[in-house]
């Protein structure tokens, strides 16, 4: 990293629930207005003023919410002139991540000392056999795959009946990991899904794509969190506690969800290429992490892409999940929020949680899911069926 | 040589886009024939096919036609769909990788095991066609 270093100051983040539709008594959740709350949170929580921010970098809002131009709609609502970019980001299941980036981008070039990078997903209103009509197209070719029939997650599946495959695995093995990540969320208040969550509960719920149950595969939410990112000079002035970006790395393997050349397709090339990146960058390596929070939508996701990091040897991410290795208290703890599977996935805004998670853990505030000593932490994200990663290595600074 | 046809009622639940391009490709599919573009220049095989090469960017490209055999890579069986496949739940869909070294997605019509082979077949809907894949036995 160049000597202009980047900051997470402060955040907020909406608890992950479902918010959008009508009440009773004809009112509902307006986005702006949720939004703009968090902001405000999230500017007390860095200990800076309106006056400091320069630049607000928005995840798109989902089609179905009703204001348009959301970005610059909410630079009037909350009438900030900007010397920054405003404007709003998209990458399907990486727009949050890229939104940060960009937000980042925008200090390290000097175009502001601090930037927002924020976004809400408003999605539920919406039933998911008519959100996958859209959510469909853009995992796959509209016109060599859309017309067969396959969804999102259905190549996360495809990746699961690979891995059972070759490393003689099961769906038993894999479904560990979101018992395992339901632990973590029963100790996470903004966290969607927080009931105690047996084995046998997650196996007994009905098939959504072979071999992944209702439980194995991400429910749908609203969220919403704001992020607000400086130059480390003006972090350091506040005198509190934060966090910074010490390593990044991306990488697109040039497919979309499948190579037309044969490849392991399980290896997950992008993120093995992304995390390499990020620890040079960082000049560490994965045994020196405390805590990692990866967007894996599925079981299996995880633990590819645990083992694609070097966080678990090849073939054994699920059963270093079973064994409580990846688990609060173990070598390396994965999605202490919970992850996608508990915590909540409202794709739009999804990677923001896992930074917002991390913020929190870094600066000692994880509760009772907190990391004993969390000083080095990595986050990250990908899109498609992994055919893109963006990790980032973050550090604590007290 | 030809896949097997399989006419199949009714209409695709979400039919292909054509270009004046790719119709090569569905013409030939209604036929039978399962083709792609192969590039005069490296030589390598596409696919979907592409009016140029995507390995070296060559505009050269001539049509080949493939065998439809390969092995199955994987697959899945899909219970909640998009709201235009309900009528279909559930049903397969996979990966295939071809025996030129093209890896495709496809649906699936049987129990086929992993690695074992399968063949192309033509689903002539009547509104057009589609492609799946079979285990075949050699």
């Amino acid at each position: 990293m160049g000597e202009n270093r980047v900051s997470i100051l402060g955040g907020a983040a909406l608890p992950v629930g479902k918010l959008q539709g009508l009440s009773d008594a004809g009112t509902q959740h307006l986005e702006h207005e949720v939004l703009a709350k968090l902001v405000v949170e999230a500017l007390e929580d860095a200990g800076l003023e309106k006056e400091d921010v320069g630049s607000m970098i928005f995840t798109l809002p989902r089609p179905y919410t009703q204001q348009k131009y959301f970005a610059t709609f909410m630079a009037n609502y909350m009438r900030l002139p900007c010397d920054g970019l405003v404007m709003e980001v998209m990458g399907n299941g990486m727009t949050p991540a890229l939104t940060f980036q960009v937000a980042v981008d925008q200090v390290r070039l000097g175009r502001t000392k601090v930037a927002l990078a924020l976004g809400i997903n408003f999605e539920t209103g919406t039933p998911s056999h008519e959100h996958m009509m859209s959510s469909m197209r853009a995992t796959g070719d509209v016109d060599f795959h859309v017309p067969f029939g396959y969804t999102p997650i259905s190549w996360y599946a495809m990746d699961a009946v690979r891995y059972i495959h070759e490393h003689n695995s099961s769906r038993e093995d894999l479904a560990m990991v979101a018992v395992k990540n339901r632990r973590h969320a029963m100790f996470n208040p903004i966290a969607q899904y927080r009931k105690p969550m047996t084995l046998e509960d997650v196996l007994s719920q009905r098939p959504i794509v072979e071999p992944l149950g209702l439980f194995e595969v991400p429910g749908r939410g609203d969220g919403a969190v704001c992020l607000v990112v400086a130059e480390e000079d003006i972090a350091k002035s506040t005198g509190r506690p934060y966090v910074n970006i010490r390593g990044e790395g991306f990488f697109h393997e040039g497919a979309h969800q499948i190579s037309e050349i044969p490849n392991d397709m399980i290896s997950f090339q992008a993120a093995q290429r992304a995390g390499k990146k990020a620890f040079t960058d960082a000049g560490i390596s994965a045994s020196d992490l405390d805590l990692a929070e990866v967007y894996a939508p599925c079981t299996i996701v995880e633990v590819l892409v645990a083992e694609a990091l070097g966080l678990c040897p090849r073939g054994q991410g699920a059963q270093q999940a079973a064994s409580g290795e990846t688990a609060l208290g173990g070598r390396i703890p994965i999605c202490t929020s919970g992850g996608l599977l508990s915590r909540g996935h409202p794709a739009y805004v999804t990677a923001l949680y896992s930074y917002f998670e991390l913020l929190e853990q870094l600066r000692g505030r994880g509760g009772k899911r907190q990391v004993d000593q969390a000083e080095l932490a990595l986050a990250c994200t990908e899109l498609g069926n992994y055919n893109a990663a963006m990790v980032h290595i973050l550090e604590a600074v007290a | 040589m030809s896949l097997p046809i399989i006419q199949t009622e009714g209409l695709r639940a979400y039919p292909p886009r054509m270009s004046d391009f790719t119709k090569s490709f569905w013409d030939g599919l209604t036929s039978g024939y399962f083709r792609t573009t192969c590039c005069d220049d490296c030589n390598r095989p596409s696919f979907p096919p592409k009016p140029f090469c995507p390995h070296c960017w060559s505009n050269k490209v001539s049509w080949i036609e493939l065998t439809g055999r390969g092995m199955l890579y994987s697959v899945t069986t899909v219970h909640a769909g998009p709201a235009v496949f309900s009528g279909d739940l559930p049903y397969k869909v996979g990966i295939v990788d071809l025996e030129e070294g093209i890896r495709i997605a496809t649906k699936v019509l049987d129990d086929t095991a992993l690695d074992k082979p399968v063949e192309l077949v033509v689903l002539s809907y009547e509104d057009g066609p589609l492609f799946a894949a079979r285990s075949h036995l050699s």
